[in-house]
């Protein structure tokens, strides 16, 4: 077995599988505290931490058998979903962010499954602090930008709730989040996140072009198109005043570009590409 | 025992009409008291008069009814015949009146279930029983634990939550497109009373500009006065919506004044920032279209109204899980109250036998200093120290039981084996067992004892008759 074999095969650790229980646990808590039982609040968010600290725990224990999150897109969705689940975390010392929870729970919970259990496919080659640098930015910049995406939902949920009058909507049990301050928070993550994803992309293109590879794959062109719609976004904000619900629209388009790409890379180290 | 009582009057039983004639001001309700303590058999008194009830809370003088009397006092004090009020006016005595207390203090038993201020109006009437010297410890405990009730209610269950009227549901909408209200401006365009109540509402919440506009400038400039507001002319109408938050609008208009082509032009200027407008005006004012333009919100007093119902719906569900609480806490109380009349027994009881222990003690101790003694002499005076404290301790109840009328005698005896957790031998040969068991003493068995043995008599004398132990 050769030293790249041996990292892939590195199985999923016991703190995995307490994360999966207890991501599934919590989302399942929070849809019960938002049929009403806001008295079980507490509890979920116990599961949330739990979860939190057991991903942190598997991501630990991989680092400790040399499988580093920033050593392939697989391990970095992994992070990703940890980075995800911190932001709600916090986010939620703040607001009662039931929904919020609902929503991110399984999306947390579907990131590090696939980043698991997903077919290695073939060991990366080169792996270059240089690459590892664009992994590791590239990871945090998606993650940021995932919890702007997360708040732009609840925002147009609550949006929507509130245009049609709709008091008693799922949104609004337990006091959701402000309207204008998931606007703010959401506006600056991005702007937190947009001056990363700029250096990851452009670290990213200068490994490719060390490689000698050509800039014609599908993802290359897409993480431009990530990139622009950002940009788009802090440019008609600054300039126009764009905010609310076409802010939070363009914020969902740009997650989606980003997601795009991350699943073409997936797609293609599967394949064996 | 004296016991708590409730009589008055509410919204429940009689309308307003009724509840006005009975109502107390402010400055009656310290000598009120001080007469109905005077003069009637009531110990403690606490008088609370709201536009929604007329109440008084107090304890009877001791093996004395004092509803009646109050009843008759409450009707006399107004200048009513006593049976005229008799069939609105209700009493609760002892359990039932703790529940009432809670209730009330809860705000469960509230026009509008839930609302705050029936607490703070209790308290200001607890407070004047207090300094006109009519409230006492039980009537205290009671209040002081009705507080704590109410805010365990208010925390652990929705009775609370959820504004309850049109003016304070504007300004949780406000808050849910805003958070904090703080620093934001309010627009009220037209000068209707229930734009005032609002713009009071928003002030309250942290609001801090309030501009008023009208096409009559008058108004605009009366009711500015009134809210602490600033007047601005009509015509700048448009200006005054770019910079606002808030509108608040309730104009007698037939046509809509807040239409789509000056919200196209407003929403643009301001730049799409989040604006909510309360639309208390019958017909509209604003016209329903404008909410399509992004950060534009907008609320007309159906859905005010819509979400009061939904709110008070909630209450009313809250109400069951509140009363559960009422109902637990009512129950604790009345076992305080119930303990609170074995306190002077248990004191007696432990004075009793600390003055017996201490006076046996140092006669002993007197002894002991008189002379030197030998440790077998010290130590028998210590046997002789504790027998003797047994024999007098016991001297009374033995006599007692053993005198106790033939219908007494078993039920006191097994009181007494609870009380100490005896379990009596059948044989008759109850002091043969005890002087067997080791370490126990027992007077007039063990040999040379030269004190006449008082225990060993009490015991010779009971134990034979078999058939007085009524407990095997």
């Amino acid at each position: 077995m050769t030293e790249t074999e041996r990292l892939l095969s590195v199985a999923p650790s016991p703190a995995f599988w307490i994360a999966v229980i207890a991501y599934v646990a919590a989302a399942a808590a929070l849809l019960f505290v938002l049929g009403g039982h806001a008295r079980f609040r507490p509890v979920a968010l116990a599961l949330v931490g739990v979860a939190f600290v057991a991903h942190g725990a598997d991501i630990g224990w991989r680092g400790v058998q040399h499988v580093h999150p920033a050593q392939s897109v697989r391990e970095a969705l992994g992070f990703l979903s940890f980075i995800i689940t911190g932001g709600y975390l916090l986010a939620s010392t703040r607001w009662r962010l039931i929904l919020g929870g609902a929503a991110v729970m399984p999306v947390s919970l579907m990131l590090l499954v696939v980043a698991r259990l997903s077919p290695a496919g073939a060991a990366p080659e080169d792996l270059t602090a240089l690459g590892r640098i664009h992994i590791s930015l590239a990871t945090i910049g998606v993650g940021v930008f995932a919890l702007a995406a997360a708040l732009s939902v609840i925002y147009l949920a609550e949006e929507r709730a509130l245009k049609r009058k709709k008091f008693d909507a799922i949104a609004f049990k337990d006091r959701g989040a402000p309207l204008a301050a998931l606007d703010r928070l959401s506006h600056r993550l991005i702007w937190i996140g947009f001056p990363i994803f700029t250096v990851a992309l452009v670290l990213g293109a200068v490994w490719v072009s060390r490689r000698g590879e050509s800039l014609d794959r599908p993802e290359y062109p897409l993480a431009a198109v990530t990139w622009i719609f950002y940009a788009i976004l802090l440019v008609v904000r600054q300039a126009y005043g764009w905010r609310g619900r076409r802010a939070a629209r363009l914020t969902l388009a740009g997650f989606a570009a980003a997601l795009l790409v991350l699943v073409i890379y997936l797609v293609r180290r599967m394949a064996g590409g | 025992m004296s016991e708590l009582f409730v009589v008055g009057i509410s919204w429940r039983t009689a309308p307003v009409a009724v509840r006005e004639k009975l109502a107390f001001r402010d400055e009656e309700l310290a000598p009120t008291l001080q007469a109905m303590t005077g003069e009637l058999p009531v110990a403690e008194a606490l008088l609370v008069s709201t536009c929604n009830r007329v109440e008084v809370y107090g304890v009877g003088k001791p093996s004395a009814d004092p509803t009646g009397p109050v009843r008759a006092f409450l009707a006399t004090q107004r200048g009513l015949a006593p049976a005229d009020v008799a069939d609105v006016l209700y009493d609760h005595r002892g359990n039932a009146a703790v529940r009432h207390v809670f209730s009330v203090a809860s705000a469960l038993d509230s026009l509008v279930l839930g609302e705050a201020q029936i607490l703070g109006q209790l308290k200001a009437a607890y407070s004047v029983a207090a300094s006109a010297g009519t409230s006492g410890p039980l009537l205290g405990r009671c209040l002081e634990r009705a507080f704590g009730v109410a805010k365990r209610v208010r925390s652990e269950t929705a009775i609370a939550r959820g504004a309850a009227n049109v003016s304070t549901v504007a300004v949780d909408l406000a808050k849910r497109v805003f958070g904090n209200l703080e620093g934001k401006s309010v627009l009220v365009v037209g000068a209707g009373k229930m734009s005032t109540l609002a713009a009071r509402h928003l002030y309250a919440s942290g609001a801090k500009h309030i501009i008023v506009t009208n096409r009559s400038p008058d108004k605009a400039e009366a009711l500015a006065a009134e809210i602490d507001g600033i007047a601005k002319p009509w015509a700048d109408l448009e200006g005054l919506l770019v910079d606002a938050d808030v509108v608040i609008s309730s104009t007698g208009a037939r046509e809509p004044i807040l239409t789509r082509p000056l919200f196209k032009r407003v929403t643009k200027a301001r730049r799409w920032r989040q604006l909510v407008v309360i639309d208390i005006a019958v017909p509209r004012d604003a016209d329903p279209a404008i909410s399509d333009f992004d950060g534009v919100y907008v609320f007309d007093i159906d859905d005010l109204e819509k979400v009061v119902a939904a709110n008070l719906a909630e209450r009313a569900r809250a109400a069951e899980h509140a009363a559960r609480i009422v109902d637990h806490e009512a129950g604790q109380f009345e076992h305080w109250m119930r303990t609170q009349g074995i306190v002077p027994t248990i004191r007696a009881l432990r004075e009793r036998f600390a003055r017996v222990a201490d006076a046996e003690l140092q006669k002993t101790l007197d002894t002991l200093a008189r002379r030197d003694h030998t440790p077998a002499q010290q130590r028998e005076a210590i046997q002789r120290l504790v027998q003797l404290v047994v024999n007098k301790l016991l001297h009374q109840p033995t006599i007692a039981l053993r005198e106790s009328p033939p219908d007494e005698a078993g039920m006191r005896a097994e009181i007494l084996c609870q009380l100490f957790d005896l379990s009596p031998v059948e044989s008759g040969d109850a002091v043969t067992a005890a002087a067997s068991q080791p370490g126990i003493s027992v007077p007039g068995v063990s040999a040379g004892d030269d004190e006449p043995p008082a225990l060993g008599r009490d015991l010779a004398a009971e134990s034979p008759p078999s058939e007085r132990k009524a407990v095997p």
